[in-house]
């Protein structure tokens, strides 16, 4: 598209308008929009609108006490944010987590992962227009917050790994209705592929849409499946197995189109290996305790620490910094909304305005998130 | 000559008091009864995500939950042709004087469902420097539903008692 080379923003052709944080295509989020006509020249994201100081909070608590506030940035994704939370102030104690707790913490992470990518494919079909895709989506997730409610005993907020292992052990009947769950799933995916990614209405609408190429991709510092859609194979269970993702077999989903119809649907090969994920490890489950004991204010050593997950819409990172107090010096969130946010002003450069949403959302970008 | 004039104004503004009495009782009220039945299962939502929340109202219009069955409407449309807010969690900062705005802009009557526990008092975020305590500051809240995020049944109950507040409104213009 040329149509930045012709006019500059500031003609009189060029209209500005503010797209959020009050519309349909954007939540608790506003992009600044410069429009010639049907063409978005310019596109400014404005995000903080959800920004909740959680990290200035995190100094107030002690390690124990920062857990429920640490999952609600991600509420969809509650168990992986808090993952890699656990396994820093882990790394800071020298705790060594029991194998029975990996395997839980990987098995909650994962179902995680599905729960947020069922929503992400819901929404994708309410901005493509396409029905099925919200309610099909929608109604199935709730089976996956089902078992995750029966592990863990909350709805969507699971507040389940915590520093020094799980909260709980995992009941004996959710292990049979996890596998039962995972059967069924697997034969419900195949019906996804054939009436939404092999769908004539949503390839029109997605194919060629906001093409993020392999190199700009690098180039934004993109993680998660928005890098993965443009062909790089980031995956941090791979490049960096932590926990116990090397006991695991699992492929690591590449797609090289790197448009919104691929970034839709690496989220479906995603699901596919979560759920090969949590069938090894409820059918492997090792015995043992699932919890270190910890006092009320557990004291942590002074030093410093960085760790990563993979979460569900990518490279999930903290760094902690410890002066031997209860409570954090410092805590800071690296969080993949925010990187691949970076991208956005790129891919609706040329756009049509009816391409916004799609574009938009198939980012994966959670604005709760990247505020933080 | 002057007071027999103010005697005869007076009994006819009597006779037109009494007469809008009689009208107000055979046409007001049942008037009032059928436009509020009327709003009552057609509640437009806005479309304005504050927070977290937003997860369970989407979880809520889904297919399980499905909030449609007891007339809240898929939030897509003008601002104009809204009537119900749901405040969808944290309100900070930056998004209070938007909230504002939005209520300001949409036409009587108007009601306000304050969905979890940040919208009500701050909640979890009660000692944040970028939140605010509570929306009631900014504008009124008809009905709160407590929780972090409330539950889906939660918030339909949330519903279900504010289309019975809608139901008992004693006036057709609302507030």
């Amino acid at each position: 598209m040329t149509v930045e080379s012709e006019y500059s923003p500031d003609a009189d052709r060029i209209m500005a308008v503010s797209l959020g944080p009050q519309h349909p295509g954007a939540g608790h989020f506003r992009i600044r929009l410069w429009l010639d006509g049907d063409y978005v020249v310019k596109a400014l994201p404005d995000a903080g609108y959800v920004h909740r100081g959680e990290e200035k909070m995190a100094e107030y608590r002690n390690y124990t006490q920062n857990v429920p506030h640490l999952e609600r940035p991600v509420i969809l994704d509650s168990s992986n944010i808090l993952f890699a939370y656990s396994m820093a102030v882990d790394e800071l104690m020298n705790s060594k987590v029991p194998p029975r707790a990996q395997y839980l913490r990987v098995i909650m992470s994962e179902i995680n992962r599905i729960i947020s990518h069922m929503y992400f494919i819901a929404i994708q079909g309410l901005f493509l227009g396409h029905t099925t895709m919200i309610t099909w989506c929608m109604g199935d997730r709730d089976f996956w917050i089902d078992l995750g409610e029966r592990i863990a005993g909350a709805r969507v907020t699971f507040a389940y790994i915590i520093p020094g292992g799980v909260r709980n052990d995992i009941p004996g009947f959710a292990v049979e209705k996890g596998l039962n769950t995972c059967d069924w799933f697997e034969k419900r995916m195949d019906e996804y592929e054939k009436i939404f990614f092999d769908n004539p209405m949503v390839h029109q609408r997605s194919d060629r849409v906001g093409v993020l190429s392999k190199e700009d991709a690098i180039a934004f510092g993109a993680t998660g499946t928005v890098a993965r859609a443009s062909g790089l194979a980031l995956d941090v269970r791979k490049d960096e197995p932590y926990s116990s993702y090397s006991d695991f077999e699992f492929k690591t989903p590449v797609l090289t189109q790197g448009d919104s119809w691929a970034r839709a649907y690496v989220a479906l090969l995603d699901m596919r290996e979560s759920v090969k994920i949590i069938r090894q490890a409820l059918k492997t489950l090792p015995q043992g305790p699932v919890r270190l004991k910890l006092g009320p204010q557990p004291r942590v050593p002074a030093g410093e620490v960085y760790s990563r997950t993979e979460a569900a819409r990518g490279e999930m990172s903290y760094y902690i910094v410890s002066d031997g107090s209860p409570r954090p010096y410092r805590l800071k969130i690296g969080v993949p909304s925010g990187k691949n946010l970076k991208a956005l002003p790129h891919l609706l450069k040329g756009v049509h305005v009816a391409d916004i949403p799609v574009i938009y959302w198939s980012l994966n970008y959670w604005p709760v998130e990247a505020d933080r | 000559m002057v007071v027999a004039q103010q005697q005869k104004t007076g009994t006819f503004q009597v006779l037109v008091g009494k007469i809008d009495d009689v009208l107000q009782y055979a046409i007001g009220d049942p008037l009032r009864y059928l436009a509020n039945w009327g709003r009552l299962y057609s509640l437009w939502p806005v479309h304005l995500e504050t927070a977290c929340c937003s997860v369970e109202v989407g979880a809520a219009a889904g297919s399980r939950f499905d909030i449609e069955r007891f007339g809240t409407l898929e939030a897509f449309g003008s601002l104009r042709a809204c009537d119900l807010i749901i405040v969808m969690g944290t309100v900070t900062r930056k998004l209070a004087p938007r909230l504002k705005l939005i209520y300001d802009q949409m036409a009587e009557p108007k009601w306000v469902i304050a969905m979890g526990a940040c919208s009500i008092t701050g909640g979890l975020y009660f000692d944040s420097y970028n939140v605010l305590r509570g929306i009631d500051d900014i504008i009124p809240v008809d009905v709160y539903v407590p929780g972090c995020p409330p539950r889906a049944e939660a918030l339909i109950q949330g519903i279900v008692l504010l289309q019975e507040k809608i139901r008992r409104m004693p006036t057709l213009s609302g507030r």
